[in-house]
Parts: C-alpha cells; sequence; structure tokens
C-alpha cells in the first residue's frame, strides 16, 4: 500500500488521492481509472508494451521456434514425418566431426586464449618492462583489426606463399610450407584475434587491485610470485572466468577463421548447409538447425555455468584508501630476460600482421601478389586508383576487365560492401542502443518488481541462441509469404533482406548492449532522480536532461564497440547470403577467391591490403572519438574549452605585437 | 508551520515509523537526530513526499500535503550526497528549478545570480562544471539550488557526512549562518549528535521508527527523557550497583531499582565537595590527554569511572596516583530498567 513513490505518474493514475478526486465520490474512481489510460503516457505505455511484444515475439522467440520444431517435422526418404531422422543421421554420418572440431577448438583456445591474454596483460600493467606502452599498444590492435580483416591479414603473412612462411622456409628447409592450415592456422590466428576482451577487461581488474594488499603481502615475507599466485590472481578469477565462458563460446561458434583457413567446424557447415537444398544431399535445413541447437545447449549450459558463478559473489576491494598498482620489478635478471624477450616476442607477432598490410597497402599489385617488397615503388593505387586492368582478346581487340585493378574507393564492389556494410550496422547499432536505452530506463525503474525482472530477461534472450541460429532462423522462417505479421511479406526476397539483416544485428547485440548500458544507468546516484522531481521535474524531462547525459558516453561506447564490430561482421550477413546483403566482410572475404580466379592482374591482394588499413583506420577513429573526446567530463570539456581560449589569446597578443 | 501527525509508514511487513509526531515551528532549525536505521530519512522522505504513509497526515502552513505530489509541495532539499546534475555547470544546476517552472530567461539569469552572491558562489564559479568544485563549494551549490525556488521548507539530509572533520565543523558553522540570514524553516537529518547540538534549535531523537524525546539541545542532553537518549547523546557512566550502594549509604537519594547514569563532566577530581556533593576513592587507571581537556579512567574498585577534566595545565593526575571523585547525586540521572537495547 505506501511504498516508496517510485513513480509519480503511477500514484497519480492509480491513485485516488488527488487528481480530480476534489469533492468526487468513490463512483468516480472508476471514471478516473478509465481517463487514466486515456492518458499520453499510459497511451504511450500501451503502444510501448504491444511494440516490445511484437518485436520480441515476432522477431525472437517465432523464428527460432520455427527452427526447432523444424528437426521434427524432417520427411524420411518415403515421405513419412520421422522426427528420428536427423538425430539417426547425425549418428551415422559425419555430422558428428563438426561437432568434435568446434568443441576441441574450444577447448585449445581456452588455453591459449588465457595464456596469451593474461600474460600480455601482466607485463604490460603488473610487471616493470621496458616500453610496456609501446607494447601495449601492439596487444591492443586486435580492437581495430578484427574478424575477416585479420584473418586474411594472417594468411597474407602465413599462407603457403605467405612472407613469413616463404622467409621461414628458406630458413628452415625442412619446414612444411603448409603449416598455416586447417586446425593449426584456425587456431593460432583466433589465439590472438581473442585477446581484446583480456585487453579491455582484465586490464581493468588489474588496475582495480588495491596495491596496499601487495605490500601487506611483500611485508609478510611473501615472494613477488608468491604475490602474484596468492594475491593478485585470486581478486582476478571472477574476470578470467567470465573472459574464458566468453572464449569457450567464440571458439565453438568461430566462423570467419574456420571458413578462410579450411577447418570443418560448426558454423560453417550450418552456412553451407542453409544454402544448400535437399536435392543435394538429406535434409540440409534440418541438419542445420540440429547443429544450431546443439550449439545453443552449449551456449545455455555455459552461461548458465557463468550466470551461477556470477550470483555466488566475487571478491570486492574492502579498502577506503585503495592505492593504485605499482609495477612489480623482476628482480632475477634471467627471469626478467626471459620476460622482456617473450614480451617483445609477443609483440612482433601481434605487430607484424598490422605493419605488413598497411606497408603492403602503399605498394604495387603485382609487389603484393609477389609478396616481395619493393621499396622504390610507393603507390595509393590501392586506394584511389581507377584504372582497370585491360587485355588483349583471341580477336586481337582491347578488353576492360572492369573494378579488376581499382582501387578500394573506384572499385564498385568494394564501395558497395562498404557502402552496404556503413548503413546497416549505423542502423542496426543505432537502433540496438536505442532500444536498450529505453529498456533499461523501464528495468531501472521497475528494478524492485517482476516487470523489470521480465524485460531483462527478455533482452538477454538472444545471448542464449547463437548468432548464427538467429541468422539462420531468419533465414529460413521469413523466406515465407505466409507470415502475417509481416504483411504477408517475404522479408528474405530482394532488397528486403536488408531488413531482415538489420533487425538480426540489432537483435543480437541487444544483451551486450544491455550489460553496458545498464551498468551505467545502476551507476547513476538515485537522488539525482529524486532531486530533479523535487525541483519538478517531469519523468520525461528528468530522463532526457538528468540521465541520458549521464548515461551518454556509455551508449555512445556502445554503439561505437556495435558499429565496429557489426562493419566488419561476416558470420552474419554470410549466413544470409544474398548479393542484395553483401557486407565489406564478404567482399573483403570473396578477394581472396578473385586472386585465385584471375591471377595476378587482379588487384583484388591490393585492395584487400587497403581495405583493411581502411577498417583500422574507421575502427581507431571512432574508438578515439567515443573513449577519447566523448569520455570527457562536462569538467574537463570546460577546462580543455578555457585552455583553448587562453591559448588563442596568447597567440593573437603575440600576431598584435608583431604586427 | 509543519506538523507530521500520527504517521505510520510500512515497507511491507515491516513498520518503519509508529505513529510518529512532530511539529516544526516557522524559522526554527530542526534535526532528526537517531542512529542508522531508526527512521529520520524515512520521516524526512514522508514530508518531503518521496513516502506515503499508511496512516497519518503532513500539515505544512495550515495545509494538508500529505498527497501533494512532490514537486508541488514547495520543500526544498539538499540531499547527502547533493545530487548536482554531473553533466550541468553550476549555474545551470541552480536554474534547473526555474526552468522547469517555465521561468522567463531574464528572470532565471536574475535570481540565479541572486542566490550565488547569497551562497558565496563567484561568477566564475557559476560557469565551472560541478566536479571542478570543492566539497564545500558543491554544498553551496546544492543549498542555492534547494533555495532558489523560494520553498518554504528546507531538508539537509546528512549534507555534512561526505565531509572531512575539518571541513564538516567549518561547513556546519556556514550552514547555521546561512540558516540564520535566510530566515528559513530547515528540518536537518543527521546520526552526529555533535552536529546536532551544535545547529539545532529544536532536535528530534529517533529510536527504532519511534521519536523518544524532542526538545532543545540542553534538554535532549541534560534532561534526557529516556535511557537511549541519555545513551545516545554523549558520553556517559552507567553507575554499578555497588557504586550506587555506596553513593546511598554515604547519604544521597538514588533507587538502586533504577538505572544511574551520570555524565562524565559532572564527576570531578580532588576538588573540594559542595555541600550536597559525596566522594569516593579511586586510582586513576589510565589518562588521555586532548589537549582542551583530559580524561581520566578512575578505578573504583568495582567499577571504572570516565572523567573529564578542563586542562588547567596545573591538576594533571599520573595513571596509578590515588584519587577522589566527586559527584553530586543531583547530577544522576535515573530512569526504569527497559525493554529497549541500549546503544553503547
Amino acid at each position: 500500500m505506501n511504498a516508496p513513490r517510485g513513480k509519480y505518474e503511477q500514484s497519480k493514475g492509480h491513485g485516488t488521492g488527488y487528481v480530480g478526486t476534489g469533492g468526487h465520490g468513490a463512483g468516480n474512481a472508476c471514471t478516473g481509472k478509465r481517463l487514466g489510460w486515456l492518458r499520453p503516457a499510459a497511451l504511450v505505455k500501451l503502444i510501448g508494451i504491444l511494440s516490445f511484444a511484437y518485436l520480441f515475439f515476432g522477431f525472437m522467440v517465432l523464428p527460432c521456434l520455427n527452427t526447432l520444431t523444424s528437426i521434427f517435422t524432417t520427411k524420411n526418404a518415403s515421405g513419412q514425418i520421422d522426427p528420428w531422422a536427423v538425430i539417426r543421421f547425425f549418428f551415422a554420418g559425419n555430422m558428428k566431426r563438426y561437432v568434435w572440431n568446434s568443441l576441441k577448438l574450444a577447448l585449445f583456445l581456452i588455453v591459449t586464449v588465457n595464456v596469451v591474454g593474461v600474460s600480455a596483460v601482466l607485463l604490460t600493467e603488473y610487471f616493470d618492462i621496458r616500453g610496456a606502452r609501446i607494447l601495449r599498444l601492439g596487444y591492443m590492435t586486435t580492437l581495430i583489426y578484427s574478424g575477416v580483416a585479420l584473418v586474411t591479414g594472417y594468411l597474407f603473412l602465413y599462407d603457403r606463399n605467405g612472407i613469413l612462411t616463404t622467409a621461414l622456409v628458406n630458413a628452415f628447409p625442412g619446414m612444411n610450407p603448409n603449416w598455416f592450415s586447417g586446425f593449426n592456422a584456425v587456431l593460432f590466428t583466433m589465439t590472438f584475434a581473442c585477446t581484446s576482451n583480456h585487453m579491455l577487461f582484465l586490464r581493468n581488474a588489474i588496475r582495480g587491485i588495491d596495491y596496499n594488499t601487495v605490500e601487506a603481502a611483500r611485508n609478510m615475507g611473501a615472494k613477488p610470485f608468491t604475490v602474484l599466485r596468492r594475491v593478485v590472481f585470486p581478486t582476478l578469477l571472477p574476470t578470467m572466468f567470465s573472459l574464458t565462458v566468453m572464449t569457450f563460446i567464440t571458439g565453438l561458434c568461430a566462423m570467419s577463421a574456420p571458413t578462410l583457413l579450411g577447418y570443418d567446424s560448426i558454423n560453417p557447415e550450418i552456412v553451407r548447409l542453409a544454402g544448400s537444398s535437399a536435392a543435394d544431399e538429406a535434409f540440409p535445413q534440418a541438419r542445420a538447425a540440429l547443429l544450431s541447437i546443439i550449439l545453443a545447449v552449449f551456449t545455455i549450459l555455459l552461461l548458465t555455468v557463468l550466470s551461477s558463478y556470477e550470483r555466488k559473489g566475487h571478491y570486492l576491494s574492502v579498502s577506503k584508501t585503495k592505492a593504485r598498482l605499482q609495477k612489480q620489478k623482476i628482480t632475477n635478471p634471467i627471469a626478467n630476460a626471459l620476460a622482456h624477450l617473450y614480451a617483445y616476442v609477443l609483440f612482433v607477432i601481434y605487430m607484424t600482421p598490422v605493419v605488413m598490410i598497411v606497408v603492403f597497402s602503399f605498394q604495387t599489385y603485382g609487389a603484393i601478389r609477389m609478396k616481395r617488397l619493393d621499396p622504390g615503388s610507393w603507390t595509393l593505387i590501392n586506394f584511389f586508383g581507377t584504372e582497370d586492368y585491360e587485355y588483349l582478346t583471341s580477336r586481337g581487340s582491347y578488353r576492360l576487365r572492369k573494378g579488376s585493378i581499382s582501387g578500394l574507393f573506384s572499385n564498385e564492389a568494394t564501395l558497395g560492401g562498404i557502402r552496404m556494410s556503413f548503413f546497416l550496422s549505423a542502423i542496426a547499432a543505432f537502433l540496438a542502443c536505442l532500444i536498450v536505452v529505453i529498456a533499461c530506463n523501464y528495468i531501472f525503474r521497475n528494478r524492485k518488481n517482476l516487470k523489470g525482472l521480465v524485460m531483462e530477461y527478455c533482452m538477454l534472450f538472444p545471448w542464449l541462441l547463437p548468432t548464427i541460429l538467429i541468422c539462420y532462423s531468419y533465414r529460413t522462417y521469413f523466406n515465407s509469404e505466409s507470415i502475417w505479421y509481416v504483411g504477408f511479406n517475404n522479408l528474405y526476397y530482394g532488397e528486403r533482406v536488408r531488413l531482415l539483416i538489420i533487425l538480426a544485428y540489432t537483435v543480437v547485440k541487444l544483451p551486450f548492449s544491455l550489460r553496458m548500458i545498464k551498468a551505467a544507468f545502476y551507476a547513476i546516484d538515485e537522488e539525482l532522480e529524486d532531486a530533479a522531481r523535487n525541483l519538478g521535474s517531469s519523468g520525461l524531462r528528468t530522463f532526457l536532461q538528468v540521465k541520458l547525459p549521464i548515461i551518454l558516453p556509455s551508449v555512445l561506447a556502445v554503439f561505437a564497440l556495435n558499429f565496429n564490430a557489426l562493419f566488419t561482421e561476416y558470420d552474419m550477413s554470410a549466413t544470409f547470403a544474398s548479393s542484395y546483403g553483401t557486407s565489406y566482410a564478404m567482399v573483403i572475404q570473396s578477394m581472396c577467391d578473385e586472386e585465385g580466379l584471375y591471377g595476378y592482374n587482379v588487384n583484388a591482394s591490393g585492395r584487400r591490403c587497403a581495405s583493411t588499413v581502411f577498417i583500422m583506420l574507421v575502427s581507431g577513429l571512432i574508438l578515439y572519438l567515443v573513449y577519447g573526446v566523448g569520455g570527457r567530463d562536462l569538467g574537463e570539456r570546460l577546462a580543455l574549452k578555457e585552455k583553448r581560449r587562453k591559448r588563442l589569446e596568447r597567440i593573437k597578443a603575440r600576431l598584435g605585437r608583431g604586427l | 508551520m509543519i506538523r507530521l501527525n500520527n504517521i505510520t509508514v510500512k515497507f511491507d511487513d515491516f513498520t518503519a515509523l509508529h505513529n510518529i509526531s512532530v511539529h516544526v515551528k516557522e524559522g526554527e532549525f530542526f534535526t532528526f537526530l537517531g542512529p542508522s536505521g531508526c527512521g529520520k530519512t524515512t520521516t524526512l522522505r514522508t514530508l518531503t513526499g518521496f513516502i506515503e504513509p499508511v496512516s497519518g497526515s503532513v500539515v505544512a502552513a495550515g495545509r494538508d500535503i500529505t498527497h501533494v505530489p512532490i514537486e508541488e509541495r514547495n520543500i526544498g532539499i539538499v540531499f547527502q550526497s547533493y545530487a548536482l546534475f554531473p553533466t550541468m555547470t553550476v549555474y545551470d544546476n541552480i536554474a534547473f528549478g526555474l526552468r522547469v517552472k517555465r521561468m522567463k530567461k531574464a528572470q532565471v539569469d536574475e535570481k540565479v545570480r541572486e542566490i550565488a552572491r547569497k551562497v558565496d558562489l563567484s561568477e566564475e564559479q557559476l560557469k565551472k562544471a560541478v566536479s571542478q568544485l570543492s566539497g564545500g563549494q558543491q554544498q553551496r551549490v546544492a543549498i542555492a539550488r534547494a533555495l532558489v525556488t523560494n520553498p518554504s521548507i528546507i531538508c539537509m539530509d546528512e549534507p555534512l557526512s561526505n565531509l572531512d572533520a575539518k571541513l564538516r565543523v567549518q561547513l556546519r558553522n556556514e550552514l547555521k549562518k546561512m540558516q540564520e540570514d535566510f530566515g528559513i524553516t530547515t528540518i536537518y537529518v543527521t546520526h552526529d549528535q555533535e552536529e546536532a547540538l551544535t545547529l539545532s534549535d529544536r532536535i528530534a531523537v529517533f529510536n527504532k521508527g519511534r521519536i523518544e524525546q524532542i526538545g532543545t539541545p540542553n534538554e535532549v542532553y541534560n534532561h534526557s527523557a529516556t535511557e537511549f537518549v541519555c545513551n545516545f547523546i554523549g558520553d556517559i557512566n552507567h553507575l554499578s550497583e555497588p557504586v550506587v550502594h555506596a553513593l546511598k549509604e554515604n547519604g544521597a537519594s538514588v533507587n538502586p531499582t533504577l538505572h544511574n547514569y551520570i555524565r562524565l563532566e559532572r564527576i570531578h577530581v580532588n576538588t573540594t565537595p559542595g555541600q550536597n556533593d559525596l566522594e569516593l576513592p579511586g586510582r586513576v587507571a589510565k589518562m588521555e590527554y586532548y589537549g582542551l581537556y583530559i580524561k581520566y579512567y578512575i578505578d573504583l574498585g568495582c567499577q571504572t569511572m570516565k572523567v573529564i577534566e578542563r586542562n588547567d595545565g596545573v591538576n594533571i593526575y599520573a595513571a596509578g596516583q590515588n584519587v577522589r571523585i566527586v559527584i553530586n547525586p543531583g547530577d544522576i540521572m535515573a530512569y526504569p530498567p527497559g525493554t529497549e537495547e541500549v546503544p553503547s
């Protein structure tokens, strides 16, 4: 009956105390209620609930349910429905291999990613290693360089004709030049690609350690490595556990690396089956669905484990006067030398593809194809070249191969991919942020009741399902003209597929956005809302003028991270596999094929290098704008403005004196 | 000015306030004092409209505001964290309430600058972000923001609790001066008894959702109405049974069936006893030197008695020294043994 008045609007709507009750009898309470529902705020609420239900059931639950049930409606060779046909096929055929390969990759990645990721963080944040700042920058390159771009970069160096492989084979003639293929290549590439999360989250965790605890342990006689093992590591364990689970899921759901490096795992097989027909092989759709479900089961299991672990509670610093962590010197000279050596070897592994790609993006396509640096022929053709390759036909005439040599910004296919990815990613990243901000505000206002909890779980729903399952479900479910709630339109047909891709991108990004933006909402001092209300501000005004500006840096950061991830995204667009929705990553991937098809005359390699550089620039710029510029609070912005004003005045004064 | 009549507040099954009644006079500095979880903030939030009571009424200036929305109550609040909007400048923070009221720009500007002058905020500071101000300046902004809309009452919820000890004392004095200058009715919430005693015209001492006593600082300190109040306010000696018997044998009119207390500064060491004073022999077990005064722990054999003496630089007693303590039985406060747990 009486509880903290969470929302004034609620009291107004349902209370009988002060809204239009003066002098009215009990009979008017009903009128008051009816009128309450006609209020604009209530109507907005009703529309919000209906829209949410439409999106949740229409674009999350029903398509996925359709996939899950499709297994049990499979028809066998005699045309009868046989729910066990796919399961039998699974055990009899080679489908097991895909599952096992994915599991093997995930398990190996847990070890390799943690070894590399944890050591990279310790070397740059915990131990006193010379040049740690430069090392950190190198280790963080995967933040702006990931997915297909990274895999093709590694291929450029390490494949059979790659620069490094050639150099190594020359140095060690007995070495297998095909070492970079299949499982080894995927493991190697993904090990370094998956450490971005360590560099972000484990780094924050290690920076949160109270240095006094380290000093206390040293004071009690603990040696540096004992301190690391007994004091530092236990505080990092929760973060490491979360990262391990996420790494396992990433390994299990790997797509671009296995596809490009030739490794039979679940996701590439799902995509292949999705594009196959019953005429080619036995029930491909149901098999794809089964593999998706296997992925979903693993994902749900792991997220359940993670969630129950998180609920147990974590280490919390009880220090009231936390001291900043100071770098630990490695006193043993041999250990110190080995640590430095290891740090710089890692740096070289991280940086070599980046440096090589950047350098070769300014070389002629001949040098790139031959993978031989020619210091005398620097060019911008890979970026701005407009000429196409002209060749002599058997009839003696010259013909132009359109889009064959031209650079990144002239090649129609590449530009088309960039445009497509840019718009689809920007719209989806914006939509995901918008939906999550509205949802978070609702969750925050209903945090003490069931409504808030239900909303939160609905938003986290896509996390339970692998990305590929969602995209595959969209592709099969909306590839029909019988879905009433989309106006009986086939959304997989023609340009409509772009809408489907945007929806898939948005849905897939909801859980991550929710986790990040919700944290920002919960960091808002509750008294701010009370203060605004006390000063007469309405709920909407408080949200727009008080809460939104506070969470805006986090929202922008989430937008940037979502955009960066989607801009170079390959897995989902490959699952949709539509020529109307060819993403930038698909174009990059196709460049690898082009190289093989058209030989050295086609500048696909040059464009690929230029594309990777372009991606790095875009990602780097966005991260800088969001974290560097957008991360400044009002105080910092005003101080900077003042500093600039003073500098300008000084320059004006100097100029005045000069004149 | 403000009346809380028989207010009861419940959170599910838990009763946070039991039939509270308070009357705050116009222009008064009134403090809600009590330990954590005693209901003082709940009372304040009921008054300001954030919590609706199960029963009872809130009356301000003769008008029942129990069900009046928060923003229509005309009560200014200074929050514990100050709740200054971090994305706005000092000027915008102060102007927020005026803009919500759709006041004209020139009028807003005039009012903001006027209140800023009154709370001693400079033109330069108005342009700054709140994060660029010190704790004391932030407090002034919070007060200016609460006062700029001309509220009839201002409520402050532990506004000094986030500051260091030195700044707290400094701002306490400024706060009192400001309240006197503005002449506004102020309701202040704190768990700090020293703060309450130095600032308030009257104090309501809360315990477990009930008011134990309402009175002036002198009344609650020297004439504590309940055993809880006498224990919560200031330091005190609980006289043990043997001491009470010893005093009784010496002719003091003390009742051994009651709980008897005496404040530290009411006991004296080695002074000449007055007409009604009684003496008890003891030994200094420990002394604590505070500069302005000295605290002695006198071992009476059956109880260690805490005593505070002004530091005159002459009469200072070392640990182990035999002394006499002098007590006036009239200073003893006695309470019937209650069921309420007394604060330690």
